[in-house]
C-alpha cells in the first residue's frame, strides 16, 4: 500500500502548517494526569515528578516503535466494535517494514514524557500531618498551579490512601482532614472526596459516608468519580 | 474481573455501574494490584499526552478533555487484565475513540438545543494571531467539526499521530482500502476548507 506523506511534511501554506502543528501538539497539563492517576485511585507522587522532569527519553522511543509492532494489519475486522481489531493486533506479527520506518521516527516537536519507570511510590509508614513530608520537591517553592504544589498536593492524597489500603481508615480520614485544611481549593479536592467517602465507609460510618455520597452526586453528577460514588448508596 | 466484557467494547463506553476495582478492596494490597497500580501509572505517563490529543483531534470538546482522559484511562482500568502486555496503547487508543464520539454526539445535542457559539472571526486577522497556538487550534476545530466523523478519524490518526493506514486499519476494523479513500477525502476537504478559512480571514497572506 503506497503511503502518502503527511500533510505536516508536504510543505503547504504557513497557515495550514500552523493548524496542523496546533493538531499534533496537544498536550495535557500536569494537573491532568494527577487527577487521572488520583482518579485511578493509584498514588501518583513518583509519576508527577518523573513527569515534570521532562524530556523525551529513550525509553519513549521504545515505546513508539513497541507500537508499531502492535498494530500489525488485520483484514479480519469487519465491525465497528473496537476489541475485533483490538485482538486482530495480537495475532497478526509481522508488520511491514515501511511502517516501521515512518511510527519509529522520533517526532521532533512533541516531547514524550519520561517513558522511565517510576520508582515505585514513596511508601509512608507512619501518619503524616504535613502533606509537604511526602511531597517530592519540598525545597521548590510551592507556586499556585506549580507541578510542585500539585506534587504535595498529590503526595498529601496518596498518604492518605496509602493508610486506608493499609486498613487505617482513621488515619486516612486524618490525613484528608489536613489535605482539606491545606488545599481548601485544591485542585484534587474531588478525588479527596471520594477518598474520605471510601474511608468513612471502611471506617463504619456508613451513614456519614452515604449522606456524602448523595452530595456528591448531587453537586457533581457528571463527574467520572460519579460512578465510584454511586457504589456507596447502592448496598 | 469483567472476564467477557472485552469482546464487546460498546460504541458509547459507560463508567456508570460497577465497583471500582481499586477502591472496593479493603485491607493490605496484594502483589496482583501492586502490579496493577505500577502498571496504570505506566500507561497514565506514557500515553497520558496521547490520550489527550486522540480525545481532541476526534471532536472531544476542549473543556472537557480533562475529564474524558480520566474516563478513558478509568474505562481501561476496568478492563485491565483483558489488555495484553504491550497492547495498552491500542487499547487506550480504540477506548479514547469510543469515548470521543460520544462526547461528540453529546456536544452536537448541546448545539442544537443552544444554537450556541457563533463563530469568532473578527479577532484573527493578524499574522502574530495566526501564529498563536490557541487561536490555531480553535481554526483547526472549526475545520475538523466540519468534517464527517468517519473521516475525521482516520484524518487525524494519520496525519497527527502517524499511524500507517494498515494500522489504522487494524485499530478501526475497516478494509484497508477504506482507510485509503476516506483518507483520500478527508485531505480533499481539509484542504479545501483550510484554503477557504484562509481566505476568509485575511485574502492577502498567501504561502
Amino acid at each position: 500500500m503506497s503511503e502518502p506523506r503527511r500533510l505536516r511534511e508536504e510543505g503547504g501554506s504557513a497557515f495550514e502548517q500552523a493548524l496542523l502543528d496546533a493538531g499534533a501538539s496537544y498536550r495535557s497539563s500536569p494537573a491532568v494526569r494527577a487527577r487521572t492517576l488520583a482518579a485511578l485511585g493509584i498514588a501518583g507522587t513518583a509519576a508527577l515528578t518523573a513527569s515534570t522532569a521532562g524530556g523525551a527519553s529513550s525509553a519513549a522511543l521504545l515505546t513508539k516503535a513497541g507500537w508499531t509492532k502492535i498494530l500489525a494489519i488485520s483484514g479480519l475486522g469487519m465491525t465497528a466494535a473496537a476489541p475485533v481489531g483490538y485482538y486482530a493486533w495480537q495475532k497478526a506479527q509481522a508488520p511491514e517494514p515501511a511502517v516501521v520506518a515512518v511510527a519509529a521516527a522520533p517526532r521532533a516537536q512533541r516531547p514524550t514524557p519520561a517513558a522511565v519507570e517510576p520508582p515505585p511510590a514513596p511508601a509512608v509508614t507512619d501518619v503524616a500531618p504535613e502533606p509537604q513530608r511526602v511531597a517530592p520537591a519540598p525545597k521548590v517553592e510551592p507556586r499556585a498551579h506549580s507541578a510542585s504544589a500539585l506534587a504535595a498536593e498529590l503526595g498529601a492524597l496518596d498518604a492518605a490512601r496509602s493508610r486506608l489500603a493499609a486498613g487505617d481508615a482513621a488515619s486516612a480520614l486524618a490525613l484528608l482532614d489536613d489535605y482539606s485544611r491545606a488545599y481548601p481549593r485544591g485542585r484534587l479536592v474531588l478525588e479527596a472526596e471520594v477518598l474520605r467517602i471510601d474511608a468513612l465507609a471502611k471506617s463504619g460510618q456508613m451513614a456519614q459516608a452515604k449522606k456524602r455520597a448523595e452530595l456528591f452526586l448531587k453537586r457533581h453528577p457528571k463527574s467520572v468519580l460519579a460512578s465510584r460514588v454511586r457504589t456507596y448508596l447502592t448496598d | 474481573m469483567t472476564e467477557l466484557a472485552l469482546q464487546v467494547v460498546p460504541g458509547i463506553v459507560e463508567v456508570q455501574s460497577g465497583v471500582h476495582p481499586l477502591i472496593a478492596q479493603p485491607g493490605m494490597k496484594t502483589d496482583h494490584e501492586r502490579e496493577r497500580e505500577a502498571r496504570l501509572r505506566r500507561m497514565v505517563d506514557d500515553h497520558l499526552d496521547f490520550v489527550a490529543r486522540v480525545l481532541r483531534n476526534a471532536g472531544t470538546p476542549a473543556s472537557e478533555v480533562d475529564d474524558e482522559v480520566q474516563r478513558t484511562f478509568i474505562t481501561v482500568a476496568r478492563r485491565l487484565d483483558d489488555v495484553r502486555l504491550g497492547s495498552e496503547k491500542s487499547f487506550l487508543l480504540q477506548t479514547a475513540l469510543n469515548v470521543a464520539a460520544h462526547a461528540r454526539r453529546t456536544a452536537a445535542r448541546r448545539r442544537e438545543v443552544s444554537a450556541e457559539e457563533a463563530p469568532e472571526l473578527v479577532d484573527l486577522a493578524t499574522p502574530e494571531q495566526l501564529a498563536d497556538r490557541k487561536r490555531a487550534r480553535r481554526l483547526l476545530d472549526r475545520v475538523l467539526d466540519e468534517m464527517e466523523p468517519d473521516l475525521r478519524t482516520v484524518f487525524v490518526l494519520y496525519e497527527f499521530e502517524e499511524l500507517s493506514m494498515a494500522e489504522i486499519a487494524g485499530v478501526l476494523s475497516i478494509p484497508s482500502g477504506t482507510v485509503a479513500s476516506r483518507l483520500r477525502r478527508a485531505r480533499g476537504q481539509f484542504k479545501k476548507r483550510v484554503q477557504a478559512l484562509e481566505s476568509s480571514l485575511r485574502p492577502e497572506v498567501k504561502r
